[in-house]
């Protein structure tokens, strides 16, 4: 979070000024109709998405994903890679839910092609992109955006599932795999009846309101927001504890969350937006040079994928960018838009909650070289070929 | 920052966000900005904010229970759902100043610089042609005369864009070569290719879904003489015969003018994809 104001400042800070200084009246007038028509068009589709997002945050318990999957395990990371078809989420919003699933016991395989897919293989990214892309190449660019965004994800998530989670994850996280898995043995040897009501194991006083009938070794002082990494899931419906709250209580609670999610997507959205206009207006120093780059078969792509690592966009509006960037090519568009709701300077430190830096690191040059690969192949094969 | 104010300033920056999407569209300048199955979806896009943004402000004090537990939370105060990335003042000038500033800077069209880095100064044949392939009207020879209206000074009124993609379609380009035409669209400089000062631009905008995806759709007015004197961007009706000489090995759409007169703008400025 530190990390996170503090990119927040310094875009604030000297960059703005100077950039601000710098710009002639013809150029501030440029940016400006760029920067508001990339954002009129944009700004309805994340808010589709942070509300939606910011129900299923409230309504949905997390077990609701447990059960859509096989047993194979091959098979529960292709059904992964679909399942935000169902539960759509965006990249920012995606983290934390696997987070959470990754501590309720789904597979780590799983819950990265989830990670992965989710954001491109969703209605709502769908949706904005075939609006995006209208009159240039829409159903190609929107199909081709779901199924390698679907192949990649489920690429990343076969291997992950032949590798030892140590590798993959945080240490600290795994430890909080094992532990309830040492407490429940434990558990179990002592006691063997789970139809009990636990509540006399807890010291609970007043408005917690969770159903803790099978928790165990519990340490509760006072009202919610308590430390329940220690629940047990022994067969039972875990997967998230919950009050019995009101009905309008939850609608602020959902409410609430969707506009924080829009606000977080918000701002990278703004900062994107802005550069872009600055780009596509010619503003920018660089923008010739980022031209010149459009006409190169491995050059434009690779490019693409820089600037969306950069510009750090949601899923649900980078379309609306990728589609003005008329001077490269549709796989270069394609590029952008397959890597950057994977990979970018905010999923950078969202990751790392999660996941081991040395394996962001192999998955960030994986993923650059798998996509720009694909995208080159994708554009000489279909594109070009149209 | 105490949650309360948390909400307060992201509801303000909401509303914020709102305002400017209702304004621009009650205001009808979102015709420069979106091409027109993006402003109904803006209009919506602007009152769910609104209501999203109303809703969190009139609520901000309320106690909300989501019903979930909150695994690590420090101390149990801040709640899992509504965290952000960054501080909130920090993300409040980021969502506005952008927003802001652009509000304030907008003339609702873009620079000459601008409009050279759109192709304003792009032979047709330079445009990139899965950029437009879909804009052409059909058009036969035949048709040319049954569908373009003649003005009572015997020019067949052509928009902007048949002329200019005439030039690279070779059969309606011997069909309208030497034709009398009236077309309109804004007077610019013509910075290239004009030796003898004798020629100025006429464009308009081609928006597939927003202005930052427009392109310029230029044509050359050529006047064997000074041009008259008008302001940058006006609206200019012209009227001549149209021709398409070969210079420095590339083909080009020329108007060689007999009248020219300043007109309204039409209601849709910009040509659309649709």
């Amino acid at each position: 979070m530190a990390v996170h104001a503090g990119v927040g400042h310094r875009l604030t800070g000297g960059t703005g000024r100077a950039l601000l200084c710098a710009m002639s009246a013809d150029s501030q007038q440029d940016f400006a109709l760029a920067f508001l028509s990339i954002l009129f068009e944009g700004a309805p589709f994340i808010l589709l998405g942070t509300l939606i997002s910011g129900f299923i945050d409230i309504y949905l318990p997390a077990g609701t994903m447990d059960r859509f999957l096989p047993k194979n395990r091959n098979l529960a990371v292709v059904v992964a890679g679909l399942l935000g078809a169902v539960f759509p989420v965006c990249e920012c919003a995606v983290v934390p839910v696997i987070r959470r699933l990754v501590k309720k016991g789904l597979p780590v395989s799983c819950a990265l092609t989830y990670m992965l897919a989710a954001p491109i293989v969703n209605p709502i990214t769908a949706l904005s992109t075939w609006k995006a892309f209208q009159g240039q190449n829409a159903a190609m660019m929107t199909s081709s955006r779901m199924l390698l965004g679907f192949l990649i994800a489920v690429a990343v998530g076969l291997i992950v599932s032949r590798i030892s989670i140590t590798a993959v994850l945080k240490p600290k996280l795994v430890e909080s795999l094992e532990e309830p898995e040492k407490a429940s043995s434990h558990a179990h040897h002592h006691d063997h009846d789970h139809d009990h009501d636990h509540d006399h194991d807890h010291d609970h006083h007043g408005c917690c309101g969770h159903d803790h009938d099978h928790d165990h070794d519990h340490d509760h002082h006072g009202c919610c927001g308590h430390d329940h990494d220690h629940d047990h899931d022994h067969g039972h419906d875990h997967g998230h504890h919950h009050h019995a709250p009101s009905g309008d209580g939850k609608l602020v609670a959902a409410f609430r969350s969707a506009m924080k999610d829009f606000v977080d997507v918000g701002v990278y959205f703004s900062i994107g937006v802005s550069i872009t206009a600055l780009f596509n207006t010619g503003i920018a120093p660089g923008a010739e040079w980022l031209d010149g780059l459009a006409g190169s078969t491995v050059g434009a792509p690779a490019a693409l994928m820089v600037l969306a690592f950069v510009l750090s966009l949601c899923s649900t509006s980078d379309a609306f960018i990728a589609a003005t960037l008329d001077k490269f090519s549709w796989g270069a568009k394609l590029a952008f838009l397959t890597f950057g709701p994977m990979m970018d300077v905010k999923l950078l430190f969202l990751y790392q909650t999660v996941m081991r830096k040395r394996f962001i690191g192999a998955l960030a040059i994986g993923l650059f070289l798998a996509i720009g690969s694909i995208t080159i192949f994708w554009q000489q094969l279909v594109f070009d070929a149209k | 920052m105490k949650p309360e104010l948390r909400r307060i300033l992201f509801a303000i920056a909401v509303l914020v966000w709102a305002a400017v999407l209702l304004y621009f569209h009650a205001s009808g300048r979102i015709t420069k900005y979106l091409a027109p199955d993006f402003r109904p979806i803006a209009f919506v896009g602007g009152l769910g904010l609104a209501v999203m943004g109303l809703f969190n402000l009139l609520t901000a004090r309320q106690q909300a229970d989501c019903g979930h537990d909150h695994s690590g939370e420090e101390g149990g105060h801040v709640h899992d759902h509504e965290t952000s990335d960054m501080h909130p003042i920090t993300a409040l000038l980021l969502m506005l100043l952008p927003v802001g500033f652009s509000v304030a800077w907008t003339k609702d069209e873009y620079s000459a610089a601008a409009l050279a880095r759109k192709g304003l100064y792009d032979s047709p044949s330079q445009a990139s042609p899965s950029f437009l392939a879909n804009a052409m009207p059909p058009l036969t020879r035949e048709e040319i005369e049954k569908s373009h209206r003649k003005t009572p000074e015997g020019f067949y009124e052509f928009s902007l864009m048949e002329l200019f993609f005439a030039t690279g379609d070779r059969e309606l380009q011997t069909a309208i070569d030497g034709m009398k035409v009236e077309t309109e669209g804004r007077w610019i400089e013509e910075k290239t290719r004009n030796p003898n000062g004798t020629r100025k631009r006429l464009y308009r905008l081609f928006i597939t879904c927003c202005a930052a995806d427009s392109r310029a759709i230029p044509i050359i007015l050529e006047f064997g003489k000074a041009p008259p004197d008008f302001p940058e961007n006006e609206w200019m009706k012209v009227s001549g015969t149209m021709r398409f000489p070969m210079e420095e090995g590339i083909l080009h759409p020329v108007l060689m003018v007999e009248q020219a007169a300043p007109t309204e703008p039409p209601y849709e400025e910009s040509f659309m994809r649709n």
